[in-house]
């Protein structure tokens, strides 16, 4: 990837770290607003730049390291960047106890929002407690959030600067019905959608698996997620299943435009660009679904904005509506507290807790993306190196497999005893930070809480400590106490800063504390196509069951669909599953097909 | 040891075990000696699950007759639960860890006709020699040595004496490990009446050493199923003592004060079940609304079941097949029959030794967790020929058939970590062409008529039980365990629990893990206020939803 688009996508990070960092105390609230505008100033100086930058990737970093810090310092009162003032909505008029409220950033959010779903506030907007628990494993679905940032965009040169929204529209078809940059980039699009279909066999045998029967034939589907080359494999799967598609971006920086006029030339609707204004994003959305002569009867969605929308707007829908489709967490907690409300109308299905997705985004994906986080940004050689994990869950659990494994000396802290006699019995020494904090080389948060590292342990520190986070949002280290002026900060690349206290010694912090797997490494396609097909799967299902298989509820994937999702992905590892003989079967009270087994089972 | 002790021993051992499985008390008795036989009978296990044995002892049958239904029956879920492990290794071994030094049968006399008094004086108990209470009193405390945790617990509890007035009966294993229990139950204010699950599993010198102390314990070494069930009526049946809990290990004390005594069950606050037979039964019960009382499954605890499988499995399969063949595991091709938690622990076992790993599953997620972790994913016929190694551990039957022992390489081990004597189809090898060599205890040369010979471990039977042993810290998770879940039940405010089987409150879960990280030197993190508050968790715990998955 090059130079320039990582600086793009690490644009786009900040902006998502402010939307994941909904439970952001009031404290840091204010620096990572700083680092918002900061990040928001970033992406127009690329985007002013990027047409020569992309030609000569290697002679960026130097430059774009002064752009970034320059980002940084001059956080220009710009209006508050809408990507973020949307994402806030859900957690700003949370009102949770749990968890403070940022009152300052509401303020900022455009106006439009709160007076239309000011009424609303109470069960969609408000931020269960539990997100809090969730976070222990992994705050967000890794999928959910982060589709762009192994595949940004290389066509979004601002050359031609009149919105989309004011442009004729039309494909070589005749057909007018989208909204997108420029059709110009469907040939380069199309190409993007074919690499990542190479990586997509799941999806792709399911095309295969279920074309002759068109298990969704009548299906129209409205969607909204990340416009990316891996959502294009899915929708097109869709339509091949006999669905028809209406698709709105669920982030406004997170489309791919070539991808997008690849979608509007394949004849999909498709209304999204680069760079929305919070007016576009909506805009979007509605001619999503107010469309004469046509009715959405499933929804899919990332982050519940779609369902939200429809909801206020077009509550009669839900009536033809035969579920929703939903993948992220924030999307997921609205759902539940619809449904608790008794607000819920219609089944809608929670992906984001399905076994093998949750195993992907959270263990497989951060014991990579650790090691090529540290990598990248640092350079450092991990053998013999003394390290300290904050947190066992998943993501710590992986972090601490892939760093044992590279032959580092790695510590653990925890708060939950299970968890911490997990680490004991796979050979983890387990302490507390404050017994190891001067000792060691590299220090990472994976544990979902905030203030976990803290100005005294960064103080303690030895020379060359790496600091970084792998856990949740920008909270876990408290990087607003390093913002004194004794302290010297230098930003040696991007995504690196040196911290230099009086005495000389540096601190070297990554991302700012931001996630580490998503400021500096990639989400791998293959992770998004598990997601990818666990949505189809769920689609499909929802679609098909039978009258009364499903109330007006929240459902998990059943096991079985989970389980054929993996199945599904098992032909990429050359994997031979063994079948059950009837015996066999009859022995262990089992289908053969599955389900193999009890809803309790831990894996 | 001796060599013929290390030879008999696993065998009572995995005829006692077999009991636990097909609930067929008699075969019990019948299959001291004759392992083979109860082999036979194992084989047809589904029968066995079906049908209640036709040899049972006539007592015995005219007794429970009417009870067939609900209590005898084995339930076709135990089939799923197996996948992971069929039964509890602490449940079920707790001996073999620690033999029973002094069972030579110099006294022929049983214990039922000796008069039984102790040092004080006091007679309510049956054991078979109160003189090895010595002897028996340091195998307690080489005991408490590795279980800091219950100690730990004795200390942290004692001046509250939470089981203060509680009266509990319990039939589990006696052996040092649960001497330790019992003595942490008296010393939390509890009074005790103990008997054994099994009727081979006692150490006699450690029922000594609890008579000695003051315990009521009913139980010697090699019971007859008269003495079995005379125990645990002596247990329950005294005058001027109700009990008011029940702890129990494969649910025959339950069953039999639900049968004789159910009027006790008036007092009694709760049960205890800590075996997966039990459990079940307490499940069948429950369905059939004839569960009386609350009951808590320890069984599927976090801690526990980890431990149970996964890390002990991990340790066991090496050990296993190096006091067996002494076989080296560096390069090795090795396949491994499922990858649950058992599976997950051989895998990574072999793997890090340097052995070539292949998996074989019929679970498409656990298959794609195996690809994750860097095995081959296969089926069983692609590598058979390849491999050095073959482990089952899938819970299933006929994994490994005579068509595939027949496709063997020379010289390669077969051996099972799952569930039973099911896995591997040994009664197939039972014909005239093979010749069957006993090389040494537990390990068999079957030898082809070319010359092949295939090393098949403990005949097919569990490897970790047969020729492994069960460390004490994994007994002093599940003692704790049950420790703490008589302490929640006794304690439990009126109407927590209802007439039904729970589970262990996560929060006592994390207790038991609390207090066993002390062995490790681990320092657990404590949560600051603020940030309990940001995360939305009680400073002290539970720290994850129900639906975690560890």
């Amino acid at each position: 990837m090059s130079v320039q688009v990582v600086a793009a996508k690490m644009a786009e990070v900040e902006l998502k770290d402010v939307s994941t960092g909904k439970n952001l105390s009031a404290d840091s609230a204010a620096t990572s607003e700083d680092k918002t505008l900061g990040g928001r100033n970033e992406p127009q100086k690329e985007a002013g730049s990027s047409a020569p930058a992309a030609t000569s990737p290697a002679a960026e970093p130097s430059a774009k390291a002064g752009e970034g810090s320059r980002g940084l310092l001059t956080p220009s009162a710009v209006k508050m960047p809408q990507a973020s003032a949307m994402k806030h909505t859900d957690p700003q008029q949370n009102g949770g106890e749990a968890f403070v409220n940022r009152d300052g950033t509401v303020a900022e959010a455009p106006r439009m929002k709160k007076i239309q779903f000011a009424d609303q506030k109470q069960e969609f907007n408000k931020r269960p407690s539990k997100i809090g628990r969730r976070s222990l494993s992994r705050s967000i679905s890794q999928s959910s959030t982060d589709s762009y940032s192994s595949a940004a965009s290389y066509t979004d040169s601002s050359d031609d600067e009149t919105s989309p929204r004011d442009k004729q529209q039309k494909n070589s078809k005749g057909n007018g019905d989208f909204c997108i940059k420029n059709i110009k980039q469907a040939d380069f699009g199309r190409r993007e959608i074919e690499i990542a279909e190479q990586e997509m066999p799941a999806l792709m045998a399911l095309r295969k698996r279920a074309q002759g029967e068109k298990p969704l034939a009548g299906a129209k589907v409205v969607g909204c997620t990340h416009i990316t080359a891996q959502t294009a494999v899915l929708m097109e799967t869709l339509s091949a299943l006999g669905a028809q598609c209406r698709w709105a971006a669920c982030n406004i920086y997170s489309t791919q435009n070539e991808v997008a006029a690849a979608l509007a030339e394949g004849g999909f609707s498709v209304f999204a660009w680069k760079g929305e204004s919070e007016d576009d994003f909506w805009w979007c959305i509605d001619r999503c679904v107010n469309v004469e002569g046509w009715q959405p009867n499933m929804i899919l969605d990332d982050g519940g904005d779609l369902t939200h929308w429809i909801y206020k707007k077009y509550p009669n829908m839900f009536k033809k509506i035969k579920g929703i489709v939903e993948e992220s967490v924030t999307g997921v907690h609205r759902l539940y507290q619809l449904s608790k409300a008794g607000k819920l109308c219609v089944p809608a299905m929670n992906v984001n807790d399905s076994v093998t997705k949750q195993k992907f985004d959270n263990l497989y994906c951060c014991r990579e993306s650790i090691l090529d986080g540290l990598k990248r940004t640092t350079d450092v050689m991990f053998g013999g190196k003394q390290v300290v994990v904050c947190g066992y869950g998943e993501v710590g659990k992986g972090c601490c497999a892939a760093l044992k494994a590279m032959g580092s000396i790695v510590y653990v802290t925890e708060i939950d005893p299970i968890c911490a006699l997990q680490a004991c019995m796979d050979g983890f020494r387990l302490v507390k930070l404050n017994e190891v904090i001067r000792q060691v080389d590299i220090v990472i948060t994976c544990t979902g809480n905030k203030n976990v590292v803290v100005r005294e342990h960064l103080d303690r520190m030895k020379n060359g400590c790496i600091v970084c986070n792998m856990g949740h949002s920008n909270t876990e280290i408290d990087v607003a106490s390093l913002r004194t002026p004794e302290l010297t900060w230098e930003r040696v690349r991007s995504q690196v800063d040196h911290v230099i206290w009086p005495d000389g010694k540096r601190i070297v912090l990554l991302a700012e504390g931001r996630l580490l797997n998503l400021s500096c490494s990639t989400v791998p396609t293959f992770v998004l196509s598990i997601t990818a097909t666990t949505q189809a799967l769920a689609l499909i299902e929802l679609y098909n069951a039978p009258e009364g298989r499903y109330k007006q509820d929240v459902y998990l994937l059943p096991k079985k669909m989970d389980e054929y999702v993996a199945s599904l992905h098992l032909p990429t590892f050359d994997a031979h599953l063994t079948e059950l003989s009837d015996e066999q079967a009859k022995y262990l009270g089992l289908n053969k097909n599955g389900p193999f087994k009890p809803n309790y089972y831990r894996y």
